[in-house]
């Protein structure tokens, strides 16, 4: 008995990997057959020279490097506002906080780590309501109140994988910085966060993924079918995930309906891109960490 | 090494409890330099928290709270450890403990040696090379590591990385070491080098050590310190260890 169901489990376990590896390749070769045709100069910049676009000489019309300009904007200002806060909400988290302390703030990172992405822009469109009304009367929506929001969306990936990573650590490595002599602050900053940074990596992953694909955030916070690449952080933007959308709902001839695909495409591969740069650059800081 | 000598380490009425349970129970003991002192007793009987209370490691564990006094000795001076004598940092440093597992870190053996030199101390350059050098000398690990000192310490076999271990508190020029269980994980060759090492480094430091191998605390102890439920229940000096049936008897009441 005991037998057959340890190979029924194992049978289920290798299904589910299987099915997994099958349902992303299908994905990947659907999303690959539709989109690659797609991909040009183009689908990039229109009918607009390439370097004067490159360059911001002549607006684009019709390309998407707006949209990618505008989604890189956002992944890096959620980036920036996210992740630094995140990590140290979760050594704080891990390290510092005392029961009680622990236990409101893990019931609150729950109640942020479970709010919808829409309530999340009601939230920033709220806000600028807000600062219109009182402090600041030409407050509007714009990259970086989105980026701001997306920050918010996407900081308890953060927050919960850097406090686990630290909290996985076994108790013998756990308590060697201070038997060697090292102050809380020192064992956190020089054993614990080297030891914990493959867990915070995952965390920054997650998130910057996150970051990039959000549509209804930004749908309330300030994205626009077509505004060109934003001259400055209050400016209204494009982003691909929103173009995906604009161009899937309401394309008007089949090769829209491609570029949409192409779109698509293009913020796998950027995603792709930006989850390399982030283990590339892991892998660096890890190399240092270890030998310096 | 006499009795009349003063004691590096005094420990008197050192009672610990976590969240309100007591684990030590008004532990009086006092540590010689030249003298291995082994702790034995059963699983639960409060071994490590006494060795974690003489360098203040419990402190790391939530609701901890010790009572009595650990008066400390060095260089002329002495006080006690939980009354603000020296700094935190400096007592655990000044009281360096190996654990029952060797607890390398996953860096290059160099940096496992100089991070805490250059962390709680601020040594660079040659002095750091010469400590370094010295303290690996000094557990024998130099002539097996000179070469490949930027090799990940974990590439290292378990008594190397325990001899590396030591070496790093070494470095840190200690005047006591707390072992816990330092060769619980290692083979019967390993065991007997970390032995050697253990009766030549006892002339100059202070040892406490946690043993569960009887065989060994015959070979290492100069004096035994018998824990049972947080109180010291009985020592035995060298005598009692030669006499065999005593010894035995004893042992087999404590385990």
């Amino acid at each position: 008995m005991q037998k057959t169901l340890d190979r029924l489990l194992t049978c289920l376990a290798w299904l589910s990997g299987g099915g997994t590896l099958l349902a992303v390749s299908l994905l990947l070769v659907f999303l690959a057959s539709h989109g690659m045709p797609g991909i040009d100069a183009a689908l990039f910049f229109g009918d607009t020279p390439w370097l004067d676009a490159l360059l911001a000489r002549k607006p684009i019309f019709g390309g998407i490097w707006p949209a990618l300009v505008g989604t890189f904007s956002l992944v890096f200002l959620a980036s920036v506002f996210s992740i630094p806060l995140g990590i140290a909400s979760g050594i704080y988290l891990a390290e510092y906080a005392s029961d009680h302390r622990h236990s409101l703030l893990d019931f609150m990172v729950d109640l942020l780590s479970g709010t919808p992405s829409i309530v999340m822009g009601l939230f920033g469109f709220t806000a600028i309501l807000a600062l219109r009304k009182t402090f600041l009367p030409g407050a509007r929506t714009g990259l970086l109140l989105a980026g701001l929001c997306i920050g918010l969306l996407v900081l308890p990936y953060v927050i919960r994988t850097t406090e686990s990573a630290l909290e996985g650590i076994p108790d013998h490595l756990r308590l060697l910085g201070p038997s060697l002599g090292l102050t809380r602050w020192q064992n956190i900053n020089k054993v614990l966060l080297p030891l914990a940074g493959r867990g915070i990596l995952s965390g920054a992953i997650l998130a910057v993924g996150r970051a990039a694909e959000d549509t209804a955030v930004i749908l309330l916070t300030g994205v626009v079918a077509h505004a060109g690449i934003p001259g400055s952080l209050a400016d209204k933007f494009e982003a691909l995930p929103f173009r995906i959308y604009y161009l899937a709902a309401e394309h008007r001839s089949p090769q829209e309906l491609e570029q949409g695909f192409a779109t698509a495409l293009v913020l796998l591969l950027l995603t792709g891109l930006l989850f390399l740069a982030a283990v590339l650059l892991q892998r660096s800081v890890e190399r240092r960490w270890k030998t310096r | 090494m006499t009795e009349r000598a003063a004691p590096i380490v005094e420990v008197s009425d050192l009672t610990v409890s976590f969240s309100g349970k007591p684990v030590l129970d008004a532990v009086t003991l006092s540590l010689w330099t030249g003298r291995i002192t082994v702790l034995v007793g059963s699983s639960g009987s409060g071994k490590t928290t006494l060795l974690r209370a003489i360098n203040r490691l419990n402190e790391c564990f939530p609701h901890c709270r010790t009572e009595g006094a650990v008066r400390l000795k060095l260089e002329g001076r002495s006080g006690d450890i939980y009354k603000d004598f020296l700094p935190l940092p400096e007592v655990r440093r000044r009281v360096g403990m190996v654990f029952q597992t060797p607890a390398v870190l996953p860096f290059s053996i160099l940096k496992n040696l100089t991070l805490p030199l250059r962390v709680t101390l601020g040594i660079w350059g040659n002095v750091l090379s010469d400590r370094v050098e010295r303290a690996l000398q000094e557990v024998s690990l130099w002539d097996e590591v000179k070469d490949r000192l930027q090799d990940a310490a974990t590439t290292l076999s378990g008594g190397q990385q325990q001899r590396l271990c030591l070496a790093r508190i070494l470095a840190l020029e200690p005047r006591v070491l707390l072992l816990d269980e330092p060769t619980a994980s290692l083979d019967f060759r390993t065991t007997h080098k970390i032995e050697e090492l253990l009766a030549r480094l006892k002339e100059r430091y202070a040892i406490l050590a946690v043993s569960h191998s009887l065989s060994q605390v015959r070979r290492l102890a100069d004096r035994v310190l018998v824990l049972r439920e947080g109180r010291i229940a009985q020592e035995l000096d060298p005598q009692h260890l030669q006499d065999t049936h005593a010894f035995q008897a004893l042992l087999d009441e404590v385990f």
